[in-house]
């Protein structure tokens, strides 16, 4: 009895452990069926990775309408070119008279469901926008009208405000069908050439071509985001031939790519992310100032930063009208010459000082866009000149050393150009009083030249102006702008269109995308 | 004391620690440096002025006082309401929930694995003491336990997905994107319990029950699997138990990397977004079943093994 017992317990002892195996071999086994079999069954769906997950699709909320621009789903009245200028999109033109603009919309734009885009539309989507994205509150203070079938008037009111073509082509300002839209989370209707397929909060997002799409024939029948922080799995994802681009590459990845150039293409051109650096005037002499700038080699750092980064020659990329700046070359024997002539002396440890006191500097900086190695490069660098510094990180720069103005320089990075103009970057970095113009800088003829950005139309004369306001805290060696992340794609032979000659972030596939 | 009489105090005991935890993770979270409604109006892109950002203080209710916002955060929870996201005003419950539920499922998948390999090496390694078997037991449970998740995860990634084509890079919520990271968590998880089972084992076959059993002419694989494994699962089940805890705290790395949603990389996001109402919640939570998995391990323990 008790050795039957015992062998029915050896049975099914051998059983479970069998059952158990044959799970996970079947579970575990075979060759993968998600994206892998996918991607090599021929078919015209684009599988890309984003690094960027975000819990809603509300085109005007936040930055959530620059992933519904880069997943094709949104479009606003003006998009930019290669060459940061608002083209025309869903509208032709928008002309300038004094304080009123005139938007002349397309024929025949409609939105996913096949309704069309009116005037009326467009303005009821810039009132919401209006409200719930408070980058854009401004726009409840302009007078918008509709004109007929196809025009809108705005009146800005007793300012002339000459940015608003340039403003109405950020992608929070995508066209929503706000009447027939449910789920502006998870599901807007709007006229890009690609509509709503699957939405995973924070996650992965699907797209189908957009059957009814206003400008003419999609190339792809759809098209795969797939989240993916991690730069590791998106090269071994990228060489297994799951995805077939993506953007942001690490200049690890970049290494292995530039390897193999029969099978894979990179595209890379400078964006507007820029790194740069304060120096403080309340506590910098002249000469120091002028020696740190003489001193930091951008080229060697961007060297460094193996193909992430491109030197700045101004905050704006070399493509734009408005970086026509002059920037003082390296020459460190003229940088050690402004110290002694100031009456710094070389130390026997090989550091400057005056008074007794050697230069020690604060160098504050963030981890974040590579302004960790930045710092201890330039430590390195003003070091063998005889600048001595220490660093001091912090995890939130806004609360800490951008809110105090405690540090000697201090590095930030930020994005310098939004919508095709300079007037951005200038207001938050030069103007007086702004956010990031804490360090003493000043400039009365500064000031005046940006009153005059401020109202000036035509684009040429606001690249002159830009050029100049910038130029003047260049002189006054105020900050020092070291270099601007590169917009870097890679994709496999055949794939094209996917915005990887634009230098900003929030556009992805569009009609013409092909694979 | 009676058995009932020590589980009812044990009880009472978790609710205080539970009350304790909540406040000191509330008082944490109010004294950490750093101000939420400032952080995400600059992730939002908007000129932080002192108006809009006492507004927006105003909004998020960070200007009442510590004590009517602990009481209100106490009193959601018990209504199973873990207030909103600091980060993007979604309620966090159900980002908590379905965080713990994919951080469960790989916690259970890797634990399973793990025991499913270091239960019988480490018997084998016990048994086998000082023998070839054992060095190469030995040495591979060392190296599993020395090497970084990250770079497991890599070498996996590598070698079962581009060189031998068993796995995709990018598995979405199939049981085939459990296997890589339940794999990758159950590596160095293996390791140390091969070592932790194998001392067990060797620890009781030196006990003089065994000596006695053997005399007996008891065969030694019943000694084995009758007497010496049931007395050395109570400590087994202990470690267990606390790799649990850990294990449900999510791998952030694992997690990451495998694009697996889990409660790790939840917490990490809301780390960096300053968002306390999520990291109260994860907190709270983690807190809780700790104290729980340490009471149901301490009774089954004594289950186990009576004269504990």
């Amino acid at each position: 009895m008790i050795k039957g017992e015992i062998k029915m317990k050896k049975r099914l002892l051998v059983m479970l452990l069998a059952f158990c195996m044959i799970l996970t071999m079947t579970a575990c086994g075979g060759s993968g069926e998600d994206a892998s079999s996918e991607g090599s069954n021929g078919d015209n769906i684009l599988r890309t990775a984003a690094s960027f997950a975000y819990p809603s699709l509300d085109v005007h909320k936040e930055y959530y309408g620059w992933y519904t621009s880069i997943y094709g789903l949104s479009e606003a009245l003006f998009r930019f070119d290669e060459n940061a200028v608002a083209v025309d999109c869903l509208a032709e033109d928008a002309v300038a008279e004094g304080t009123t603009w005139t938007i002349t919309l397309k024929d025949g734009v409609a939105f996913s469901n096949g309704s069309p885009l009116t005037p009326d539309m467009v303005i009821r989507n810039i009132q919401r926008l209006a409200e719930v994205n408070e980058r854009f509150s401004y726009f409840a203070d302009f007078d918008w009208k509709a004109d007929g079938d196809n025009k809108i008037i705005v009146n800005t009111g007793a300012d002339v405000y000459p940015m608003l073509k340039n403003d109405l082509a950020s992608p929070e300002c995508g066209m929503v069908d706000l009447d027939a839209t449910e789920d502006f989370d998870k599901n807007p209707i709007c006229t890009g050439p690609f509509v709503i397929k699957e939405f995973i909060p924070e996650g992965d997002v699907t797209v189908a071509r957009n059957d009814n799409y206003w400008g003419g024939d999609v190339k792809l029948d759809g098209a795969v985001f797939y989240y993916m922080q991690e730069d590791d799995p998106k090269l071994l994802a990228m060489q297994s031939g799951e995805i077939d681009c993506y953007n942001s590459v690490s200049s690890a990845a970049l290494e292995v790519y530039e390897k193999e150039p029969d099978k894979y293409v990179v595209e890379s051109v400078a964006g507007t992310r820029l790194q740069y650096y304060i120096l403080n005037e309340n506590r910098l002499d002249d000469s120091v100032r002028e020696a740190i700038n003489l001193t930091i080699n951008k080229e060697a750092i961007a060297d460094y930063l193996k193909g992430t980064v491109s030197p700045a020659n101004s905050p704006y990329p070399d493509s734009t009208a408005y970086s026509n700046v002059t920037i003082p070359a390296v020459d460190t024997d003229k940088a050690k010459k402004l110290l002694e002539d100031d009456g710094y002396t070389l130390g026997d440890d090989g550091i400057y000082q005056k008074d007794g006191k050697p230069i020690k500097l604060n160098i504050c900086y963030y981890a974040a866009r590579s302004l960790d190695t930045l710092a201890v490069l330039m430590q390195e660098q003003l070091k063998a000149v005889g600048i001595d510094s220490y660093l001091t990180v912090e995890e939130d720069p806004d609360s800490t050393y951008i809110a105090t103005a405690d540090f000697d320089i201090a590095l930030y990075c930020m994005i310098s150009d939004k919508c095709g103009d300079p007037q951005y970057f200038i207001d938050s970095t030069l103007a007086d009083g702004s956010y990031y113009n804490v360090a003493g800088f000043e400039s009365a003829e500064c000031e005046e030249l940006i009153k005059q950005l401020k109202v000036e139309v035509d684009p040429d004369k606001r690249a002159d102006l830009a050029n100049q306001i910038v130029q003047i805290a260049i002189d006054d060696n105020a900050f020092g702008y070291v270099g601007l992340f590169n917009h870097t794609t890679v994709m496999k032979p055949g794939v094209s269109g996917f915005a990887e000659k634009i230098p900003f972030d929030f556009y992805g596939i569009d009609a013409n995308t092909v694979k | 004391m009676s058995f009932r009489k020590q589980v009812a105090k044990r009880i009472l005991e978790l609710i205080v620690i539970l009350i304790v935890l909540s406040f000191l993770t509330f008082l944490l979270m109010y004294l950490a440096p750093g101000d939420p409604a400032e952080k995400r109006l600059s992730s939002q892109g908007v000129a932080v002025t002192k108006e809009v950002l006492q507004a927006e203080q105003e909004r998020m209710g960070l200007l009442r006082p510590f004590m009517v916002r602990y009481g209100e955060w106490l009193g959601g929870i018990v209504h199973g309401d873990f207030g909103v996201s600091f980060k993007d005003d979604m309620p966090v419950a159900p980002k908590l929930a379905a965080g713990l539920k994919n951080t469960t499922i790989l916690a259970l998948a890797s634990l399973i694995l793990s025991l499913l390999v270091s239960i019988p090496l480490g018997i084998l390694a016990a048994v086998k003491k000082n023998s070839v078997l054992d060095h190469i037991v030995r040495l591979l449970s060392f190296i599993g336990n020395a090497l970084p998740n990250f770079l497991i995860s890599v070498l996996l990634m590598y070698f079962l997905c581009i060189q031998l084509n068993l796995f995709p890079v990018v598995a979405t919520g199939s049981i085939q994107g459990l296997c890589l990271p339940a794999l990758s968590l159950a590596i160095p998880m293996s390791g140390r319990f091969t070592r932790q089972i194998r001392t067990e084992i060797m620890e009781q076959l030196g006990q003089e029950y065994v000596t006695g059993l053997r005399l007996r002419g008891v065969r030694e694989k019943d000694i084995l699997l009758r007497n010496v494994l049931r007395n050395a699962s109570g400590h087994i089940f202990t470690i267990v138990a606390l790799q649990i805890g850990t294990l449900m705290g999510g791998s952030v790395v694992i997690e990451t990397i495998f694009r697996w949603p889990g409660i790790g990389k939840l917490v990490m996001d809301s780390i960096n977004a300053r968002d306390y109402p999520t990291i109260m919640g994860f907190v709270l939570i983690m807190g809780t079943i700790y104290v729980v998995i340490n009471f149901i391990s301490d009774i089954l323990y004594h289950v186990l093994d009576p004269r504990v």
